[in-house]
């Protein structure tokens, strides 16, 4: 177990050493990053400017919400992510097969020998939103305040890494997971608002089968006490117990792929 | 040839078909979520700044199905990867112009996403739910005018952010450059008329504004049939410009091609 995590730690201080050595095309990727999420989250700007709210929140809370939405995403995603978001092709053109012989757990290799750090910019812009906000809000802080709000956080990073990671297990049964990624991208646009301007179906349906309300909205919503459909006062912990459920999921559902993996071409 | 380009592109588009049903999926998850925001800032108000909430939901369906960007970021991906990959020289030993290459194939997977996706979805709501008509037919003339317009102009500012990778050799970058630009000051998402007055004017100039807000806006009245006619002027005069810094920068870049490997 050791050897393994400092094996991981090796790949990834491989993997950042690499990518440090084009910093400044490092630096624009992240302002481009950046700046891309800035153009809709100005959008949503000015729609809670000009109508003052969006399903109940103020500008502060939905700058908060996109915040973490932003924040958790970026943690999840770099580890995730770019690695396993062509693993069709990766399945279609044998190279998965190669990391079958090697003995090292694939998921492990893959993730963190492409740890992917231009996510950068959607940190900063994430920090700066929760800096913003934060203060503007009438938060009761305590220890355990901020306590659900480190783990629910952590745990929406975990979630983001575990939906990525079952998306991209499908490759190794289906062939195919690309499509599958399109319809998760569609689902996690609509994790950046108050959950309750969607009809009770989709508040439904983003609280089971597609968890993504515990991805920003449901530990935002305990954090502000907020009601949250369905919830009531277990949002707090359930946005704690989200993260770590999905992984278990999608170690669950990575292994029952693997077993039934069977190659693609010669 | 470039009819071929683009028949080619409208086939490959067409070819993969679990991709095409997930578009349709996220185009429709798009459409019901912008419906939801407008229902739920609408309120109890049905008509805000002189547009009722079922002018916005007509806004907001028509957006999402005809004037997405989807094409053009894959244009410029696809410019990105070839750079990067060396694939660009066999593309300029080619006796075409590569700009207009690429506008062949972008109309044919503009053209794919409109007929199999946008159109078909917005006949499904007009008839499950309703939409606004055009204002009168001399608008709808005008729109479908301004259509074609908005669908030149997002495939420029495409064609644009893909030959600056020649320059910058980042391709990603640049894609998300103009994700911005266009979320933002297209109008495709909130209509200038809810933006600061000030900024609105401003907006309204940019050639971003030509990719959905115009012809939105000239769909539901929002200006007269002159008016209209001024629109679609400004539009033809931005797509002149644009071809122009197309041409401009297409010049400039081949004299600095530096293909790496190969």
């Amino acid at each position: 177990m050791r050897e393994t995590l400092s094996l991981m730690w090796f790949l990834v201080q491989l993997r950042v050493r690499t990518r440090l050595e084009y910093r400044a095309g490092l630096v624009v990727a992240w302002l481009a990053q950046a700046f891309g999420y800035t153009g809709v989250f100005a959008s949503i700007w000015v729609i809670v400017a000009r109508f003052e709210h969006i399903g109940g929140w103020t500008w502060p809370e939905v700058a908060l919400l996109l915040g973490f939405h932003v924040l958790s995403y970026a943690i999840g995603a770099s580890l995730t992510f770019v690695q396993l978001r062509n693993m069709e092709d990766q399945v279609r053109q044998g190279t998965f097969d190669v990391l079958l012989v090697r003995p090292i757990n694939p998921w492990a290799y893959l993730c963190f020998s492409g740890i992917n750090i231009e996510y950068g910019g959607h940190v900063a812009l994430g920090l700066v939103l929760l800096a913003w906000s934060l203060p503007q809000l009438a938060i009761d802080w305590s220890w355990l305040t901020v306590l659900q709000l480190l783990l629910s956080f952590l745990s929406s990073a975990i979630l983001t890494g575990a939906i990525i990671t079952m998306v991209a297990a499908t490759a190794l049964i289906l062939g195919r997971s690309r499509y599958l990624f399109g319809i998760y991208f569609s689902f996690w646009e609509l994790a950046r608002y108050p959950l309750p301007i969607f009809g009770a179906p989709l508040q439904a349906l983003l609280l089971t089968v597609v968890p993504l309300g515990f991805m920003a909205y449901v530990p935002v919503a305990a954090l502000l006490g907020k009601p949250v459909p369905f919830l009531g006062d277990y949002a707090g912990l359930g946005a704690i117990l989200a993260g770590p459920l999905a992984a278990l999921a999608a170690i669950w559902f990575w292994r029952f792929c693997l077993q039934r993996y069977q190659g693609a071409g010669g | 040839m470039f009819l071929a380009f683009a028949i080619s592109a409208f086939r490959t588009r067409i070819a993969y078909r679990s991709q095409v049903w997930a578009l349709l999926f996220g185009v429709a998850l798009e459409i019901f979520a912008r419906v939801s925001i407008w229902t739920a800032v609408y309120g109890g108000n049905s008509v805000i700044n002189g547009v009722s909430l079922w002018q916005m939901v007509t806004y907001s369906v028509l957006a999402v199905a005809l004037f997405s960007d989807w094409d053009s970021i894959e244009l410029v991906r696809d410019v990105g990867a070839s750079i990067r990959s060396g694939d660009i020289v066999n593309q300029l030993l080619k006796p075409y112009a590569y700009p207009a290459s690429l506008f062949a194939r972008t109309v044919g997977s503009k053209l794919s996403q409109v007929l199999l996706i946008g159109l078909p979805l917005i006949a499904v709501i007009a008839f499950a739910f309703g939409l606004v008509p055009p204002a009168s037919l001399g608008h709808a003339l005008f729109f479908a005018l301004l259509c074609l317009v908005s669908a030149a102009m997002i495939m420029a500012v495409g064609i644009v952010f893909g030959l600056l990778s020649f320059w910058v050799l980042d391709a990603h970058a640049l894609e998300w450059f103009m994700r911005g630009f266009v979320a933002f000051l297209s109008g495709g998402f909130v209509p200038l008329w809810f933006f600061p007055p000030a900024l609105s004017q401003i907006v309204a100039l940019l050639p971003f504004s030509w990719i959905a807000y115009h012809p939105m806006a000239v769909y539901l009245g929002q200006v007269d049939l002159a008016g209209a006619g001024l629109t679609l002027l400004g539009g033809l005069a931005w797509l002149a410009v644009m071809v122009g810094v197309i041409g401009w920068l297409w010049s400039r870049t081949t004299g600095r091609l530096v293909v790496q490997g190969g």
